[in-house]
């Protein structure tokens, strides 16, 4: 369970949100569509602690986050996969996927099998296990990326645009992916451009705008891509 | 021939420590973007430290060495109190102002606490002589490529297999996901700056029976591993003791074939030629840094 309530935060002097509200049953998926510069990533740097807050709450679970360092976060479940698909570029695929459990490092038996589990989820991940993150692929670097976060076993999981610069085939694949994940029984908060994809998967959609909610709507309520691609763009005025 | 292989085992002793001082400074920059000046301070007080130990405490070596590891420690970690807990914003050239000053502080210390007159380590094992071939050397010297092999071989194994070693490459190498992961930054922050200082404190007793140690010797030793690391690459583990090894080496030929008034300005000769041809030091930055 994620529910951010009425959050303030930015860079400096600077606010970027200006009170975001959203909440994410547990099992459920969100998507957070917006432009660019909207303020989408800070939202997520927010719940992860990174950034932060002027005001409001982020309660993950149940548990308000406020004065909890973001390497703290890691062991209360909440795990977040970066906009730039960043890794340990000098590292292993295995050693990366390792680093992810680091929290949890005296728990040998339980990375062994979580690390078979991710393997399993991803084999090109298997087939690449030892050459270093900074050789992989765009796409394989986003599923290194997530399954990094999957090592620390999260119950909440933030994804930042997990198909930006990826070709279409391999957007399929993560986008698969990513549904598999509520399998699993995660939380999950997508942040994305693709509309497409987060109509396909999503169970709610929120847009954001300017740093704030310009718009909130449950998939299947019979939204017309067309009506969402407006408010997206900002053709719409906030009602 | 003879001689020439005598210049290059001398090189080798003097290169070896330079590798150990220079492996903390470029480690506590590639992880920690902190140009520490003070590191200098770290070998002379590992060198007063010892010979306090063992000629006027009269302890065994091993037992010196064991109390000169410890020493160092302490100051490492007291030094990452000040270079890196106070200054945390982490603007690269408040850690310049703030370990000069340290260097500053801990050289007037020595000065009060020890006086200006150097001293020089000497021990039993400095009568015992190490013959291969036409080389000669008294163990006391042999011993520090030994030394220094067995240090930068531990470290490298620590990087590379324990959580400790990976948590420092992986703050190295993308802090903000490092955090994300739960390593704590203070954590890799201590232990960072304690290796460095042991590295350097234990460079600084070995080489006590070879160079004079006093309370100013730092101001040469930091410039010398500046030239090491910046030979060898920013942050490069590797880099730095390939290119400490070589300038020793260099040094050694040069005060013998070129004069001894040459020695400390080739080192600076190498750097100005190295950034003008490969700016990314002739073995790059790959270790630490993607
Ligand atoms: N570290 C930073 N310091 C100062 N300003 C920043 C920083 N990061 C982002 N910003 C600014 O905050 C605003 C929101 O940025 P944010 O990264 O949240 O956008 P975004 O919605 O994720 O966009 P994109 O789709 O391009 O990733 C932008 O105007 C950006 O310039
Ligand atoms: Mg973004």
């Amino acid at each position: 369970m994620l529910k951010l309530d009425n959050i303030e935060a930015g860079y400096g002097n600077t606010r970027i949100l200006h009170g975001v509200s959203l909440e994410i049953p547990k099992r459920g998926l969100v998507a957070l569509l917006g432009g660019n510069g909207t303020g989408k990533s800070t939202t997520l740097k927010a719940i992860m602690g990174l950034v932060g807050l002027q005001s409001g709450t982020v309660t993950v679970d149940g548990r308000d986050m406020a004065g909890i360092a973001p390497e703290a976060r890691a062991g209360l479940g909440l795990s977040l996969v970066p906009q730039g698909k960043e890794a340990f570029g000098a590292m292993s695929v295995e050693d990366n996927l390792r680093m992810g459990a680091y929290h949890r490092r005296k728990d040998r038996a339980g990375i062994a099998i979580d690390l078979e589990a991710v393997y399993t989820r991803f084999p090109r991940l298997k087939e690449r296990r030892r050459v270093a993150a900074g050789m992989l692929s765009g796409g394989e670097r986003q599923m290194l990326s997530i399954g990094r976060s999957l090592m620390s076993r999260p119950s909440v999981l933030l994804l930042d645009e997990p198909s930006a610069a990826l070709a279409p085939k391999i957007v399929e694949e993560i986008a698969e992916a990513i549904l598999g994940l509520r399998e699993l029984g995660l939380t999950l908060l997508l942040v994305e451009q693709n509309v497409g994809m987060a109509l396909d998967i999503a169970d709610r959609l929120y847009v954001i705008r300017g740093g704030r909610i310009a718009h909130e709507t449950a998939v299947g309520d019979g939204i017309a891509m067309s009506e969402l691609q407006e408010f997206y763009l900002g053709g719409h005025q906030d009602a | 021939m003879d001689l020439f292989l005598q210049y290059l085992a001398n090189g080798i002793v003097v290169g070896s420590s330079y590798v150990l001082v220079a492996v903390g400074l470029t480690l506590i920059f590639g992880i920690l973007g902190i140009v520490n000046f003070a590191h200098g301070e770290f070998y002379m007080l590992g060198g007063f430290a010892g010979i306090g130990l063992a000629t006027v405490l009269g302890l065994p070596l091993i037992v010196s060495l064991l109390g000169v590891v410890a020493f160092a420690a302490l100051l490492g970690f007291l030094a990452e109190q000040i270079l890196n807990r106070q200054v945390k914003d982490k603007d690269p050239t408040n850690s310049i102002v703030s370990s000069f000053g340290l260097a500053v502080v801990l050289q007037n210390a020595a000065l009060l606490v020890i006086g200006p007159q150097p001293m020089l380590l000497r021990t039993d094992l400095s009568m015992v002589p190490v013959e291969i071939g036409p080389v000669y050397l008294p163990l006391q010297r042999a011993l520090i490529p030994v030394a220094m092999i067995v240090l930068v071989g531990a470290l490298h194994l620590l990087l590379r297999y324990t959580w400790v070693g990976m948590s420092l490459r992986a703050m190295a190498q993308q802090p903000t996901v490092a955090r994300m992961c739960g390593i704590r930054v203070s954590r890799v922050a201590i232990v960072t700056f304690m290796t460095g200082a042991v590295f350097a404190g234990v460079a600084g007793f070995l080489m006590s029976s070879v160079f004079m140690v006093h309370p100013l010797i730092g101001n040469m030793i930091v410039l010398k591993a500046f030239t090491v690391v910046i030979l060898g690459g920013m942050g490069s583990v590797t880099g730095a003791a390939a290119a400490g090894l070589m300038l020793g080496i260099v040094e050694s030929m040069t005060s013998a074939y070129l004069g001894n008034g040459l020695r400390d300005i080739v080192g600076f000769l190498m750097v100005v030629i190295v950034l003008l041809a490969w700016p990314q030091g002739i073995f790059g930055r790959k270790l630490e840094r993607s």
